[in-house]
């Protein structure tokens, strides 16, 4: 006889534990366990069944897999907050008593919980790190201008995580300027999106992260935003980024963390307090990673080539090491390194006129892989020194713009430029973000040729990678009419603009010509429909039967009407008639496909509905879109007009 | 008495009068109001005096102004203690005191003693009772009270009136006769617990005061009531001139709870306004009527809160329950002394209520300290080595951790080695872990559209119904969690303000929501609509009318039936007639008018060799045969396999041949040779409407189905035999098809929701098919007998294979 089966031994009722109960298990608070759950990442589960996840109990519950409570049970964590525990009893039992010595030899003492172990055990591979970037780089963009207390008398932000916070992100933007990674950049409402491509191993496989910067405003910080939760998941992010990073700058070969020059943070620098420094040669073979304890023959004798390879290349390498040092620092100073760029605008504008990259300058924009950067527009910029006016956002534009190659000068103001000239005739581009009429530009432009853009023309610039012409005109101009800026990844997903395109207007044109002409046709056919006699209406069903259409040309010819007016009656009527037969073919099939839908299982059907019902909805959608772009470019018509 | 009404004196009045009606027989009002007319001095301080004394000297009383006068007449005497308590006041002072002073007289036992009584009543100073102070019967404490306490330390407290009276008159019986004054109060101590009271003498005893002898009948009366009887003997209510016993009231001891108790009235806990309307208030422990006590109007109320300056102490302090029950249940005023406020104060304070107390007096060391030293240890044996020789185990341990320290093994404040912050964790063969059905990544954030630029596309942006359509959705049914918006330039675009709150939202989904597989189709809708052939590629099919069966305008065809060859149609009608047309030219060519009602169904013999058509009417199944059209040798067969049975057995064909159960109801019947004639061969009278006829493909049985003929819906007929069956003793529901299998002894029974398949030879249910249908209107077999398709009338169609299941191959709507 088979085995007689237990209730709530086995399946669901086996496999999902409550959060009471997980809470019983591990004996711990409610709060450790939230911070478990975060650090971990165990999150709760929808069973299929409630019931009979819960024994049969239809009470509200939130359900965990049974396994990840199991091994929280040996997590080191755990006995780490225990240890916290105690030790928190202790000072403040030792501070009560007024017991200083033993109080300050505690908090010597005090347990540390690190998260090492968990960013190798969520992570296993760096590829899935990197896939999992997006949150932890917003939370970080958003902790990084935060005050210390966002909601006052709760929870206080440290300032030391608030450092941090800005120190990854200037390390993890240094890395992107330095590799060209930068990808796309879109000004939205909520701030701004940057997308990079990340190498995710040998394999040239590549990941993109991408993150959202909020704009440099206070952020309203409702009450109920609890920071507890907020400060656990910044840990965990904080932790995750710094190895991100480690293993990024090793593999560029750089030193991590990077330099910090305290007189340049001190003046207020933002990227460009850090200095990248190449790694000894001889470190290449300690930083190998850690797991790897024995060293075989093959390790010894890549070393050995490594090594070799590298003091071969150092020449090379430390110029370009002073050469990017030298641009981070002192943009302004190495002016006289840089390739002068054409004094014409429209060559300026044009990148196949751009002039051939030096050696310097290949080196300094693109110390990895400069030719192919260049291809693939990663440097459109490469050419082009940008003045940033005062209030342009330099956190955001210096990062694109020498993400993208281009260099930056933010020093005098715009007033004092003249005063410099050799800063001046240096720049190619002033990023303008307020509205100023031609004849101060002129004024200040002086004797350089200067293209005066608003920022938007850089983001546009970057998705498009491509150089756009920035003149009168094109709307980039200060006080410029903008044209719209449209999100990068538009295009991956569903929503289509084909009247967007130049090829899309024309194709609106003709839709538009085509209604014109269909309501001229429309107006004939009415005067022709009042006198169809029933000959002619046989006849227009079918024109190739020759009998019919004598016959209905005789009984015009007795009606009195001539030849030609008939044979426009008989084409209208033919047209008409295909019209119709044209729609009754569409109902035809409507009915067979009814047949064909009795045809499907009931789940089929339903999941076919579900679907026509979701197209439907996303069509609706973008005719909604349609309809209003047509309309509004009527008004724009009549108002020209 | 004055004629002046003054509050006190009008209370009085009416105190009187309510005393005067409880009083039985023992106290008139008179009596007692010439007693309270008389100023009766009364020492507050528990003077105790004896009646004589204040008969004597009325005037010696040295506080005659204050009037306390309240004559106690004699305690546990019988029924109505009924004291007639009539507050005198003196017209001069007491109205400045507006205190109440009562007069107790109370009857006394028996006869002699409300004789006594009255004597004591007609002298005015008559106090009887020397303890008048200190139990002012019902009443709580008074100040007077306390003060008694306090003077006579050494008295016992005597609460309970009745018991004092008694124990009063007791003591005076056997006290000694000479008591000085100051041993007074010890005097009656004893005398109240060494003393019985004597039932027999009825005397009325007083206590001697300031130094008289007391009079007692100690020589006559009878120490002990447990010789004989222990109630008084006091004149009968009931019966005239007899004598019933009376009995004395326990005294509670010190340790019982009523002997605490000052409250006798013992109503217990319900609200006193259900006595306003009677005279009395309650009931005391042996269950006679305590008496509302005076009380007066609001006038006096007020004066007496105006003239009296201790008023305010009438009100008690909150938080104090008892007294204030007292007060309730009494219906008295209550007066608390200082020293009453002291202990509630204390109380209240949780503090000790004796304000005499000292919760830190010295304590006594009465084994320890000095002098108080053994002389003599307990144990002789001398002290022990281990006490001064220091621990071997300890030296061992630390030479252990000093000799760790001398070999470098034990580093104090050592420095930590510190795991450096970040290192490499990844290496280029890091392996994913093996796919997991448990393992759910959280989805990422999909990417920013066009419609959350700063500088979006015109059409992007929402006109007005679209804006109020926003607003007033709530937040999560919105489509878009913020509104589109155009900026002509970036330095127009403000901060973003639920930035914070979106970031905390994801972080909340992070942890908190649950999470689930979803599979996501990503298939072209069209490729779940099975392939059709289109109509076009079944040609040829009839597209186009050929051949009409006019029938008469007023007749419905009910039925029609193709014959076997193909050559005739025949038809049903609901007036009746059964036609038979020809099937290639829609002629008509043969009629039977059977007047039986519309004609059920009509259904000819599948058998090719002959020519037999079925036809059913309420009540009857014809069996019809166009002869006439027929080629001869078919018409041969036909009446050959008709007549068989006619010639065999007699005319009436109700046989019973085998064991099978035969229907005595269905008569076959051989119809006159005209009708034969016309071709209705025979007549088969059954039970019900048959709604339905079916053949065997042989052509010799076939079977009818009528619904309203209960247990005999379905019925066998054996054309060759004439002979009927009803192969159910009892149907499962309502049959409403059956069919032959085309080869096989096997009978389709279709009931509204299932079909049965049986065998006919063995007798048995085979299957029972599921059709899930709601109710079935039509079934057939495939020629083949390995499909069958079954209809309803919630209009859908099963398709059953027989070789596979009872649950339908397929369902077609």
């Amino acid at each position: 006889m088979a085995k007689i089966k237990k209730r709530g031994e086995s399946g669901a009722a086996k496999n999902y534990i409550t959060r009471t109960q997980a809470l019983k298990k591990l004996q711990i608070s409610l709060s450790d366990f939230r911070r478990l759950c975060i650090l971990k990442g165990i999150y709760p589960r929808e069973p299929t069944n409630k019931k009979k996840a819960n024994k049969g109990s239809s009470a509200p519950a939130s359900f965990y897999y049974s396994k990840d409570i199991l091994y929280l049970l040996h997590e080191p964590l755990l006995a780490k907050f225990r240890e916290h525990k105690t030790f928190a009893k202790k000072l403040a039992r030792a501070l009560g008593r007024g017991e200083w010595a033993l109080a300050k030899g505690l908090e010597e003492r005090k347990p540390l919980a690190r998260l090492d172990h968990l960013v190798k055990e969520r992570y296993p591979t760096f590829k899935q790190a990197l896939a999992d970037l997006n949150d932890p780089l917003s939370l970080l963009s958003l902790f990084e201008r935060l005050p210390r207390d966002p909601v006052p008398g709760k929870t206080q932000v440290p300032t030391e995580v608030t450092a941090e916070c800005g120190k990854l992100l200037a390390e993890w933007k240094i890395w992107a300027i330095r590799t060209h990674a930068l990808r796309k950049v879109f000004l939205s409402i909520k701030g701004v999106y940057y997308e990079c491509e990340v190498p995710a191993g040998r394999s040239g496989e590549t990941v993109n992260v991408r993150w959202l910067e909020p704009w440099e405003f206070k952020q309203t910080v409702p009450a109920d935003v609890d920071f507890r939760i907020l400060l656990t998941f910044l840990d965990l992010y904080r932790t995750l980024t710094s190895f991100v990073l480690f293993k990024l700058y090793t593999d560029e070969n750089l030193v991590y963390p990077p330099q910090l020059d305290v007189k340049l943070d001190a003046e207020g620098e933002g990227i460009g307090r850090f200095k990248l420094a190449e790694r000894a040669p001889d470190a290449l073979a300690a930083t190998t990673v850690e797991g790897e304890k024995k060293i075989t023959k093959k390790d010894v004798k890549k070393s050995i080539r490594s090594v070799a390879h590298s003091s071969a290349a150092a020449g090379g390498m430390q110029v370009d090491e002073e050469e990017d040092v030298l641009i981070k620092d002192e943009p302004a100073a190495e002016e006289e390194f840089t390739y002068h760029p054409s004094k014409h605008d429209a060559e300026a504008s044009d990148p196949s006129n751009a002039p051939l990259p030096t050696y310097t300058s290949l080196l300094a924009t693109a110390p990895s892989d400069g030719p192919a950067t260049a291809e693939k527009g990663y440097n459109i910029f490469a050419p082009y020194t940008f003045y940033l006016s005062r209030e342009t956002s330099s956190r955001t534009w210096e990062f694109v713009i020498r993400a993208f190659g281009g260099k930056i000068i933010t020093t005098p103001s715009l007033n004092a430029l003249s005063t410099v000239p050799e800063v001046a005739s240096q720049i190619t581009h002033i990023l303008l973000d307020r509205p100023m009429d031609a004849a101060t530009m002129r004024t200040l432009q002086g004797t350089n040729k200067w293209t005066w853009v608003q920022p938007q023309w850089v983001a546009d610039c970057v998705n498009k990678r491509t150089v756009l012409p920035a003149g009168e005109g094109s709307g980039y101009e200060p006080g410029g009419t903008l044209p719209p800026h449209v999100s990068p990844w538009d295009e991956e997903g569903r929503d289509d603009r084909p009247w967007l395109g130049t090829e899309a207007s024309a194709a609106a044109a003709a839709i538009e010509a085509a209604a014109s002409e269909d309501e001229d046709e429309e107006m004939d056919t009415a005067e022709a429909g009042e006198e169809l006699t029933p000959a002619l209406r046989a006849a227009a069903e079918n024109p190739q039967d020759s009998t019919l259409v004598h016959q209905a040309e005789l009984e015009a010819e007795a009606a009195g009407v001539d030849h030609a007016a008939f044979k426009k009656q008989l084409a209208g009527a033919a047209k008409k008639g295909a019209a119709a037969s044209g729609s009754k073919p569409a109902a035809a099939a409507g009915g067979e496909e009814d047949l064909r839908k009795i045809m499907m299982t009931g789940k089929k059907q339903r999941l076919y509905e579900k679907m026509q019902y979701s197209n439907n909805e996303r069509r609706q959608e973008s005719d909604k879109l349609a309809s209003k772009r047509q309309a509004i470019e009527k008004r724009k018509k009549k108002g020209g007009k | 008495m004055p004629p002046k009404r003054t509050p006190t004196a009008s209370r009085a009045a009416g105190g009187s009068k309510r005393n005067a009606n409880a009083n039985s027989k023992a106290n008139p009002p008179p009596a007692a109001a010439a007693a309270a007319a008389a100023p009766v001095s009364r020492k507050p301080a528990a003077v105790k005096r004896s009646r004589e004394d204040d008969r004597d000297a009325p005037a010696h009383s040295t506080e005659e102004n204050l009037l306390a006068g309240k004559i106690n007449g004699g305690g546990g005497k019988g029924k109505g203690k009924a004291s007639a308590r009539v507050a005198e006041e003196d017209e001069e002072e007491d109205q400045d005191d507006a205190e109440e002073f009562e007069i107790d007289t109370g009857s006394s036992n028996g006869d002699l003693d409300d004789f006594l009584d009255r004597e004591a009543l007609e002298s005015p100073a008559d106090d009887e009772d020397e303890e008048d102070d200190d139990d002012d019967d019902e009443e709580g404490y008074n100040t007077s009270d306390i003060e008694a306490m306090e003077n006579a330390s050494g008295d016992d407290e005597q609460d309970d009136d009745d018991v004092d009276d008694t124990s009063s008159i007791a003591s005076s019986s056997i006290a000694p006769s000479t008591v000085p004054d100051s041993n007074l109060t010890l005097d009656q101590l004893i005398a109240k617990h060494t003393y019985k009271p004597d039932e027999n003498m009825d005397i009325y005893v007083s206590q001697a005061t300031g130094g008289r002898p007391l009079v007692g009948d100690a020589t006559t009366g009878k120490f002990s009531n447990s010789k004989e009887g222990t109630g008084r003997l006091v004149p009968s209510k009931f019966v005239k001139g007899a004598l019933m016993r009376e009995y004395d009231e326990i005294e509670a001891g010190y340790g019982s709870e009523s002997s605490t108790e000052e409250n006798t009235n013992t109503i217990g806990n319900v609200p006193i306004e259900w006595y306003d309307d009677l005279p009395h208030i309650g009931y005391d422990v042996s269950g006679r009527k305590i008496m509302r006590p005076a009380k007066g109007d609001e006038l006096d109320k007020f004066l007496a809160t105006v003239e009296d300056p201790d008023s305010w102490q009438v009100s008690l302090p909150p938080g104090v329950c008892s007294p204030d029950i007292a007060y309730k249940l009494l219906q008295k005023q209550v007066q608390l002394s200082d020293k009453e406020l002291d202990i509630i104060r204390r109380l209240q304070n949780a503090e000790n209520p004796d304000a005499d107390f000292d919760p830190y007096q010295e304590t006594i060391e009465w084994f320890t300290g000095k002098g108080n030293e053994m002389t003599m240890p307990l144990s002789a044996a001398p002290e022990p080595k281990r006490r001064f020789v220091p621990s071997k185990w300890e030296h061992k341990k630390v030479m252990k951790i000093v000799k760790a320290i001398r070999e470098g093994r034990i580093v104090p404040n050592k420095p930590v080695v510190e795991k450096p912050r970040v290192y490499g964790i990844w290496s280029n063969d890091d392996m994913e872990n093996p796919p997991h059905a448990m393992y759910m990544p959280a989805p990422q954030i999909p990417p920013p559209r066009t419609v959350e630029s700063y500088n979006p596309p015109e059409e992007y942006l929402y006109d007005e119904g679209e804006k109020r359509e926003w607003e007033q959705q709530e937040k999560e049914d919105r489509k878009l969690d913020f509104m589109p918006q155009k900026h002509d330039a970036l330095r127009h675009v403000p901060g973003y303000e639920n930035f914070v709150q979106e970031r905390f939202e994801r972080c909340l989904d992070l942890y908190l929501a649950p999470r689930t597989r979803k599979v996501k189709l990503n298939i072209d809708p069209e490729s779940l609509v099975p392939k059709l052939p289109s109509p076009k590629e079944l040609r040829p099919f009839p597209t186009a009318c050929a051949v009409q069966y006019r029938h008469p305008a007023n007749s419905r065809v009910r039925c029609v039936s193709v014959d076997a060859r193909g050559e005739w149609v025949a038809s049903g009608s609901e007036d009746g007639i059964v036609r038979v047309w020809d099937l290639g030219n829609g002629r008509e060519v043969w009629r039977w008018n059977l007047k039986g009602g519309p004609v059920q169904a009509v259904e000819w013999s599948p058998n090719k060799e002959e020519c037999i058509l079925s036809a059913a009417v309420a009540g009857r199944i014809y069996l019809l045969a166009p002869l006439a059209l027929i080629s001869p040798h078919v018409a041969q067969t036909t009446l050959t396999h008709l007549n068989t049975a006619f010639s065999s057995s007699s005319a009436s064909t109700t046989n019973i041949a085998s064991g099978k159960p035969v229907v005595p109801d269905a008569k076959w019947v051989r119809p006159s040779e005209d009708e034969r004639d016309r071709g209705m061969m025979i007549i088969i009278e059954v039970q019900g409407t048959p709604k339905q006829v079916t053949w065997h493909r042989k052509g010799d049985y076939f079977a009818t189905v009528a619904v309203d003929a209960t247990n005999k819906s379905v019925l066998i007929h054996q054309l060759s035999k004439h002979q009927t069956q009803s192969p159910f003793k009892r149907t499962k529901g309502a049959v409403q098809r059956v069919a032959f299998h085309p080869h096989k002894p096997h009978f389709f029974v279709a009931t509204q929701r299932y079909v049965r398949i049986y065998d006919l030879v063995g007798q048995q249910l085979l299957k029972t098919l599921m059709t899930g249908l709601k109710w079935i209107s039509s079934m057939d077999i495939h020629p083949l007998g390995d499909n069958l398709i079954v209809g309803s009338y919630d209009k859908k169609l099963c398709w059953f294979d027989l070789d596979l299941s009872t649950k339908p191959y397929k369902t077609l709507r």
